[in-house]
């Protein structure tokens, strides 16, 4: 071969390989992310410290399909979107996880991350604003306040019960008593009912412990087993970092939450002023009984205003918050879960 | 030991692979991409290190195949292919394949600086980025920044000065493949020293028609130690007589004569070994407060570990090594000065630090190899699959077993360390014993690598 | 002192073949083990970016051990070097596994969830005593140093 042929076959083969080649690499990339009638974003989701979200506002319209393209730089994260039924499981860090949605509703749909990544895990939250171009300004939809709003439940009050059981009230004893009687729990905690139970000369022959037994199989009759499982994954997933999985509020992630004083899980869960030093603890009978479930369901929905406690009612359902509910009560009941 | 040695160049498939201008522009052409690869991921791919071509390819693989295979089997070979120098030299030479008349060069041609002709500055470099390396090693984009620096520093040493003289000594990498190459068996050398005597142009060092002079600014027949041969085959090319062969020979022969030993490759071989022990300690032990001090680059705490990691390299480790040949002094009433004792023994650390590299290399890369199938299908970590391999689950390889590997390595090494203290003793005409304060040195040392993996 | 060893070839052979055989016996050599009654433990390791604590564990050969892992800010994993156990946990689903620690020696976990920047030098080691390996090899090496001097002392 001519020499200078030789050196401009060279060339154009190292043309091909750092020109073409990253060109080729970058070209790839664009036209797999580019689907027709899709709209692509891109979402990197980050531990909050490292910046959570991002984007962590992300506006589309009525109708609009939406491919998103979760990635993770750090440690592992999920994904929801609960009132799209859009949920991903486990975004691995350098992995890309692909959800489709097309939102029908116009209104604000809240995103979360759904793995403990970080003790601010729960900062890491979003939000998908649904736009209706034919409506820009229509007024967002209304709903009912929650129902220790519409008690009138001051939920930032102690409420310790007048009586605690000796022991832990049995689902399955009580059930054996048969006896029969429909309190609403929503308005009536445990302790209201032991009250009207023992004042009620109906159940003079009943022992405490018989009568503690007996609302114990009560709740869990009115609740529904499929209610306290599912509010013990929730559990799991949400609340142990914090509360424990044995919910006695010495979860690793509750131990040192930011802007709290006196976190130690070994105190006693309020001080004397009744501030929250620590994760609630369920354990503590007095508190839990006194409890009617529309105060603990307030406690979760609106969260803890400054004590670590997040809000979760932007990304629960009325009946996920009833299912949390009923599974803080088998801390104080033994109730089996099936 | 045995003088025998095989000339390979003495087959012509060999020789003519060897001579064609084409094999090393091909390598590079090979090499070059995959580089561009690596800093392209690393700038533009996941931040996520375990599944980021860039740190995957770099860290982990190419790591392992030099410290375990290119090195102690092929010596230098790494530097005839590797693509660092290859803009620079090519925009030096204006051609990719082509030898040009008289081998004449495209640079300002300036000579480096007399007293930076050593590898000082690539000591200095290797703990440059040493003490960088828990961050460099872990973080895709600042590794892609470490590799762009050293392909463009290597394309402005060209244009500033004459031949490789980054790779010669600059390049951070270069001083240990260059120490550990002496280790090889295999060599480029004259065959006979009388033709080259008897030969006036010297076209291996000055360049002809046939191809370039010596990159590497070393003058072939006075080749005795593999340490500045880059392999690149250009002698071989340029000599009328066919004199210059690749030859295999012996392990280690070059560390057999004590000829030409000097201070800055003996405080390579120092640094070499005390990294090998402090990255064993610091990443690979269960001491989270090393690791979180390393990265925690500005802190006090990295501040501190950067003081302690320096004074070891430069001081405490050559301390104790000084304190031993002081010792091996008075043992044999030595009639050679302190600083050559010193320095000459200082060459037993080449096998004993090239095994420890190699017992650190076992214990990460074969747990740590599968991350190479996720990212060969998924380079940037933005979803690809190419080959399907994307998903394959993290799986670690040889866990437990890696001791089985790393004892007898450094077993070998230990031996042929203190077959070196001895010949050194030797070759200095005092009794063996002197040796012997050395020798437990680098027992000491197997010891306490034993004790940190076994 | 002065000493005068066999010259020569054959001693050379000599020391290198006794030298191997000696290592082999050093590998294969009972070692004798005092009695040990084994115990059940259970070990707490938590797991953080980017340690494990504690990180360093001794126990008994033989011991049952159940490793009870809790994650305290991000999901980690715990795989066990040689005994093949995988953990995975995050903060409010810890993990457990219990086994009998039948091999002896130095094992390290390692997190087995990526986890950021360190996640690969996320280790700590599960020492199983007596350590025999180590002894072992400690005396291989030091069949390895006495025969080396006398094999290069000539």
């Amino acid at each position: 071969m001519h020499p200078l042929k030789r050196e401009f076959l060279a060339l154009g083969i190292l043309a091909l390989a750092v020109i073409a080649f990253p060109a080729a690499l970058f070209g790839y990339q664009t036209w797999r992310t580019h689907a027709e009638g899709v709209r692509v974003i891109d979402l990197v989701g980050s531990s909050p410290d490292r910046g959570g979200w991002m984007p962590d506002a992300i506006r589309v319209s009525v109708g609009e399909r939406v491919r998103l393209r979760i990635s993770s730089p750090d440690v592992v994260h999920g994904f929801e979107i609960p009132a799209l039924g859009v949920h991903v499981e486990e975004i691995l860090p350098g992995h890309v996880q692909e959800v489709e949605f097309a939102a029908t509703q116009a209104r604000r749909y809240p995103f979360a991350c759904t793995r403990w990544c970080s003790v601010d895990h729960w900062r890491m939250r979003g939000v998908i604003e649904v736009i209706d171009p034919s409506q820009p300004d229509a007024p967002p939809p209304t709903f009912e306040p929650p129902l220790y709003q519409q008690l009138g439940i001051d939920i930032d009050a102690l409420h310790p019960a007048q009586n605690v059981p000796t022991g832990r009230p049995s689902v399955a004893r009580g059930a054996q008593l048969n006896l029969n009687f429909t309190p609403d729990f929503r308005t009536q905690s445990p302790g209201d009912v032991f009250a009207q139970l023992r004042a009620d000369s109906a159940y003079e022959r009943y022992d405490d412990m018989q009568l503690w037994d007996a609302i114990a199989f009560a709740y869990a009759r009115s609740a529904g087993n499929g209610s306290i499982a599912r509010g013990a994954q929730r559990y799991a997933r949400d609340c142990a970092a914090c509360h424990g999985e044995a919910g006695d509020g010495t979860g690793p992630a509750g131990r040192d939450l930011p802007g709290l004083m006196a976190m130690d899980p070994s105190t006693e869960a309020h001080d004397s002023a009744g501030m929250v030093s620590g994760p609630a603890n369920f354990t503590d009978a007095a508190q839990m009984l006194g409890a009617n479930d529309a105060f603990l369901q307030g406690k979760v929905l609106r969260g803890g205003m400054g004590t670590g406690m997040p809000e979760w009612g932007s990304l629960y359902s009325e009946q996920d918050l009833w299912d949390v509910v009923a599974f803080l009560r088998s801390f104080t009941f033994d109730i089996v879960i099936k | 030991m045995t003088r025998t040695k095989l000339e390979l160049t003495r087959f012509p498939s060999v020789k003519r692979l060897l001579t064609s201008r084409w094999v090393p522009w091909t390598l590079m052409a090979i090499t070059l991409p995959v580089f561009l690869l690596a800093i392209l991921t690393g700038l533009f791919g996941t931040p996520a290190g375990s599944r980021n071509f860039g740190i995957i390819f770099v860290w982990i693989v190419w790591w392992a195949l030099l410290i375990l295979v290119m090195v102690p089997f092929a010596g230098r070979l790494w530097c005839a292919v590797c693509p660092i120098p290859a803009p620079g030299e090519w925009l030096q030479r204006r051609a990719l394949v082509q030898s040009r008349p008289g081998g004449k060069l495209f640079t300002l041609g300036g000579k480096f600086p007399r007293r930076l002709k050593n590898i000082w500055l690539q000591n200095a470099a290797f703990l440059a980025v040493a003490l960088f390396s828990v961050v460099i090693l872990t973080t895709p984009f600042v590794s892609a920044l470490v590799l762009l620096f050293m392909i463009v520093l290597a394309m402005a040493t060209s244009m500033l000065f004459e031949r490789r003289v980054f790779c010669r000594y600059i390049c951070p990498v270069g001083g240990f493949i260059g120490l550990y190459s002496q280790v090889a068996p295999i060599e480029v050398r004259v065959k006979d020293m009388a033709v080259c005597q008897s030969h006036v142009e010297k076209t291996c060092y000055q360049g002809s028609d046939a191809g370039y002079g010596c990159p590497w600014l070393v003058y072939p027949a006075a080749l005795d130690r593999n340490t500045y041969c880059g392999m690149c085959m250009e002698c071989m090319k340029t000599c009328p007589h066919d004199n210059v062969g690749i030859f295999l020979r012996a392990p280690g022969k070059d560390l057999q004569t004590t000829q030409g030993r000097r201070l800055d490759e003996a405080y390579k071989a120092f640094i070499m070994l005390t990294c090998a022990l402090a990255y064993s300690i610091v990443l690979l032990g269960p001491w989270s407060l090393f690791k979180e001090s390393a990265y925690a680059v500005g802190t006090l705490a990295w501040w501190v570990y950067a003081s302690l990691f320096l004074a070891a390299n430069l001081v405490i480790v050559p301390g104790i090594f000084f304190a031993c040949t002081t010792f091996a002094r008075k043992l044999s009433y030595n009639k050679f000065s302190l600083r050559r004792t010193f320095v000459e023994y200082a060459y037993v650390l080449v096998p004993l630090g090239l095994v420890a590299w190699a017992a650190y290399t076992i214990s990460f890369v074969f747990v740590n190899f599968s991350y190479a199938w996720q990212v060969v299908s998924d380079p940037f970590g933005w979803g690809w699959n190419l080959f399907g391999t994307a998903n394959w689950t993290w799986t670690p390889y040889l866990a437990g077993l890696q001791t089985f590997l790393q004892i007898p390595i450094l077993l070998v090494g230990l031996i042929a360390a203190i077959g070196m203290a001895l010949r050194t003793a030797n070759s200095q005409g005092v009794p063996r014993r002197a040796a012997l304060p050395v020798v437990t040195f680098c027992a000491a040392f197997t010891v306490g690598l034993l004790w940190l993996y076994v | 002192m002065n000493f005068h060893l066999p010259h020569g070839r054959y001693y050379r052979y000599l020391i290198a073949v006794s030298t191997v055989c000696l290592m082999f016996a050093a590998i294969f050599l009972p070692l004798p083990v005092d009695a040990y009654t084994p115990e059940t433990h259970t070990l707490q390791i938590n797991a953080r970016t980017f340690a494990f604590e504690p990180g360093s564990i001794a126990i008994r050969r033989g011991d049952t051990i159940t490793i009870e892992l809790e994650a305290l800010d991000a999901v980690h994993g715990l795989y066990l070097d040689g005994y093949d156990v995988n953990l995975v946990a995050e903060p409010g689903k810890s993990a457990s596994v219990t086994f009998v620690a039948d091999k002896d020696g130095k094992f390290k976990f390692r997190c087995s969830v990526a986890c950021g920047a360190l996640h690969p030098f996320m280790i700590g080691e599960l020492n199983v005593e007596p350590d025999i390996p180590l002894v072992r090899a400690l005396l291989i090496t030091l069949m390895g140093v006495i025969g080396a001097l006398a094999f290069f002392w000539k």
